[in-house]
């Protein structure tokens, strides 16, 4: 299946974080919760360190790289933990969890009116200068955030989760509240923005 | 480069290294540490906490509510409690017998 990013940029794969502590990475996330919801705050410590990370790139797919994505996961976890007895431990806890985050970083959005704007580098925005291999990555990455924040709100929330965070279809659906039709449609449509937005990428690429 | 159909379940691996590369910064570990620290301060919430934080809005609006049906119930208030009388018999004013014959008479003779 091509990519939306076989643009001739080579894709440097960026170093995953050290696996976790091999007994805590064997505990399933309901029995943590279950764990949590007891009053057990290293259960849910664990589940910060599990979901901390994604969480805020899910948050920042939302509001942008800015300082609010963090305030957003921060009220996000603080909103699981205080209702961690609400949850149904039959059901994946991640998009329980995503949907709180998720809900608290459109809240926020929504309150402060945040529409994060990075300046677009001349050269980045312009396509014909074609920067060194050591900065073209990084201003591809620039690029594909800027293109990010163009889409719409939902289709930001369904690329970064489904592509970026592994989650399926029905997970997203779950986490949006809308049929999975409309998430392959939102995945589509976000995909074929981001790869025009890319574009030039393409072109200037040897 | 072909547009994928939006009916593929295919996940687009490559984007998805890259939204997480540009969603990433390199103080993941020290936000974490935050995160964790900002969830320790916040506590669980329990359900007397839930009770104790409606406990003052509670309190008012029974007191108003209470308010509000004594002011209902005041004009009814100061009246004094009355003895349920019995209604008296409606009688019908009828002669019991005929007017006695002398003044039948009178009244003949008297052309009236």
């Amino acid at each position: 299946m091509p990519s939306v990013l076989q643009t001739g940029v080579e894709v440097v794969r960026t170093p995953q974080r050290p696996p976790q502590d091999e007994r805590t990475s064997q505990v399933e996330d309901s029995e943590l919760a279950r764990l949590a919801a007891t009053g057990d705050g290293d259960a849910f410590g664990i589940l910060v360190e599990r979901y901390g990370a994604p969480a805020r790139r899910v948050a920042r797919a939302i509001l942008g790289m800015d300082e609010d994505a963090d305030d957003a996961v921060q009220d996000g976890f603080i909103a699981a933990w205080r209702g961690i007895a609400r949850y149904d431990p039959t059901r994946p806890f991640r998009p329980w969890l995503t949907r709180i985050v998720a809900n608290a970083a459109l809240d926020l959005g929504r309150k402060r009116k945040v529409r994060h704007t990075v300046a677009i580098p001349e050269h980045a925005a312009s396509g014909t200068i074609r920067p060194d291999r050591a900065t073209d990555h990084s201003l591809f990455r620039e690029r594909l955030r800027l293109a990010l924040e163009e889409l719409p709100e939902r289709q930001r929330i369904a690329v970064a989760l489904f592509d970026a965070e592994g989650y399926s279809h029905a997970e997203v659906a779950e986490v949006l509240k809308v049929p999975e039709g409309t998430v392959r449609s939102y995945v589509f449509h976000a995909r074929r923005a981001l790869r025009r937005a890319l574009g030039a990428f393409k072109e200037d690429a040897p | 480069m072909t547009e994928q159909s939006p009916f593929a379940n295919d996940r687009d691996q490559s984007l998805g290294v890259e939204l997480r590369a540009a969603l990433d910064t390199a103080d993941t570990d020290a936000f974490i540490g935050r995160l964790k620290t900002a969830v320790a301060n916040a506590g669980a919430e329990t359900s007397w906490d839930v009770l104790a934080a409606w406990a003052p809005r509670g309190l008012v609006a029974a007191v108003a509510a209470a308010g509000l049906i004594w002011l209902i119930d005041l004009p009814s208030a100061p009246q004094a409690p009355t003895a349920l009388m019995a209604s008296a018999p409606i009688q019908i004013e009828v002669a019991p017998s005929l007017p006695e014959a002398v003044v039948i008479t009178v009244a003949v003779m008297e052309g009236r």
